[in-house]
């Protein structure tokens, strides 16, 4: 990846169980880019929550070529959410 | 309650076409790719200054555009459209009858023509007829209610459209080489070659390009406002060139068609460029090559279709304008954008049993892409050059150029297919 940026952000906060990003409501790519831009920046163990409206299928190669996996966890009612970790 | 990632992604996956699906259209694809040039070596003769007419040259002409063009794009708008409109494919079976009907139907069209044999031509344009009406009926129901990126539903209803366009007018002249036309040849061949590679084909692909530039490059999503603006030029100059090929004002309105046509290319240019330019991704390699050589074709097919429009004189406009529009544009095109989505869409598809879905990168095959891209550019040049000079041995040559190129692009869609269906650790030894 190039040093420039897309700034498709979404909403992020930090919380103990890992650095936390909405994307819903944003167009394809949006969530794709946003996500895999937060996991760029990420230079240690520390786990991604991703919050999403839909599962994101274009999103698992994508991980799967820089090192990462997804597994779903618990969310609100029509949400998607995932923890991103590192492949071990 | 936590779920692992083997019982997520099979989860995410059951929600896919089967992989056996979207693969069967791409190696049927991969077949007729290679037939199409084969048949342009059969009418080599007859290129240079080729026209139109039954022959093997317009058996190329459709292998490429009905084999390769439309068979991919229905495989890659089945798995890539729900994406963007956030509706699942309705019916996996209306998907699966659609490739038994319409590959068989493309062969007895292409057979047909070069032979020619009139019945056998019919009885085709029936058939792909049949299974591109079904194709829309899948489309229609995929973009009503479709929730996602209003632009690209946009496109999407647009080609579909187009598409009507072309299948009436695809009937009227495979009656009219039964002896039962109707309706007046020369109008229905216009709308016929303008709604099918600047409507339906290229208006799918414009409109999929707004989802799939950003996700290669990583970029945020393109300028809506643009991007409208840019449908609405090229709607504008489908609209003038069907007036101009019912009989109204005819040069004046294809001028205007090519310039509102030319405008619409900018804007889709400009937005594509931003995407390239400003995406982490930067490194996109032979992929983005080819789509960006393609764009500079589009904009060529358009100064190229502006002589046909004003009369130029010179016995081989017509053949160029096709070449620099089918091959040059939207084949081009297409295989840029096909070596870099099989992968992906292998990698979605992973193999039964495998904890991670493989990596795309471990997937593709890069020589058979980089002798492909060799051959496609040598096939290019080679056939403008046939036409540019008359001559039926360089037209013999960019057409053996070509089925190389089109060997070689079969043999990666194979390594990839064999790849994604390997036990774990195997896809990565290449």
């Amino acid at each position: 990846m190039g040093a420039t940026g897309p700034r498709v952000e979404g909403k992020r906060w930090v919380a103990a169980d890992g650095i936390h990003i909405d994307v819903r409501g944003l167009s394809p790519p949006g969530p794709l880019v946003a996500i895999l831009e937060l996991v760029g920046s990420i230079g240690d163990a520390t786990p991604v929550i991703v919050h999403h409206e839909r599962d994101p299928q274009m999103l698992y190669p994508e991980l799967a070529e820089i090192g990462w996996a997804a597994h779903r966890i618990d969310g609100e009612p029509g949400e998607v959410r995932l923890k991103l970790e590192r492949a071990t | 309650m936590r779920v692992s990632g083997i019982a997520f992604l099979g989860g995410a996956a059951s929600r896919l076409l089967p992989a056996s699906i979207p693969f069967r259209f791409f190696g049927a694809a991969a077949a007729y790719h290679l037939l199409a040039w084969i048949a342009l070596l059969a009418g080599a003769r007859d290129v240079p200054r080729f026209g139109g007419g039954l022959g093997w040259p317009l058996a190329a002409l459709h292998l490429v555009t009905l084999g390769v063009l439309v068979m991919t794009a229905i495989g890659a708008s089945l798995q890539l459209l729900p994406v963007a409109t956030r509706r699942p494919v309705e019916s996996r079976r209306w998907s699966a009858a659609i490739w038994w009907v319409y590959t068989p139907g493309v062969a007895a069209v292409a057979l047909g023509m070069g032979m020619p044999a009139p019945y056998l031509l019919g009885g085709g344009a029936i058939a792909v007829s049949v299974a591109l009406a079904g194709y829309a009926a899948l489309l229609a129901r995929n973009l009503i209610g479709a929730r996602g990126m209003p632009v690209v539903i946009a496109h999407g209803f647009a080609a579909l459209a187009a598409l009507v366009v072309v299948l009436v007018t695809a009937v009227s002249l495979a009656c009219a080489y039964l002896g039962v036309p109707v309706l007046e040849r020369g109008m229905a061949l216009a709308l016929h070659v303008t709604f099918a590679a600047y409507g339906f084909m290229g208006l799918l692909a414009l409109g999929l390009s707004y989802i799939l530039v950003p996700m290669f490059a990583l970029a945020a999503v393109p300028d809506e406002r643009r991007a409208r603006q840019s449908l609405v030029f090229a709607v504008a100059a489908l609209l003038l060139a069907a007036g101009a090929a019912a009989g109204v004002a005819p040069q004046p309105l294809r001028i205007a068609a090519v310039g509102a046509g030319a405008a619409a290319v900018a804007l889709h240019w400009r937005l594509m460029d931003i995407a390239l330019k400003t995406g982490m991704r930067q490194n996109l390699g032979r992929s983005v090559k080819l789509m960006r050589i393609a764009w500079a074709f589009l904009a060529a097919s358009l100064a190229t279709g502006l002589g046909v429009a004003v009369d130029a004189p010179f016995d081989g406009m017509v053949a160029l304008f096709g070449l620099l529009l089918i091959v040059g544009w939207l084949l081009t095109f297409l295989l840029g954008v096909l070596q870099r989505i099989v992968p992906f869409l292998a990698s979605m598809h992973r193999a039964p049993g495998k904890r991670l879905p493989p990596t795309p990168s471990s997937l593709t095959a890069e020589r058979p892409l980089a002798i492909h891209f060799a051959c496609h550019l040598t096939a290019l040049a080679s056939l403008a050059a046939a036409i540019v000079a008359g001559s039926p041995w360089l037209a013999s040559a960019g057409a053996l150029a070509g089925g190389a190129g089109a060997v070689a692009f079969g043999s990666f869609l194979a390594t990839v297919r064999r790849r994604m269906s390997a036990p774990d650790g195997k896809a990565a030894s290449r």
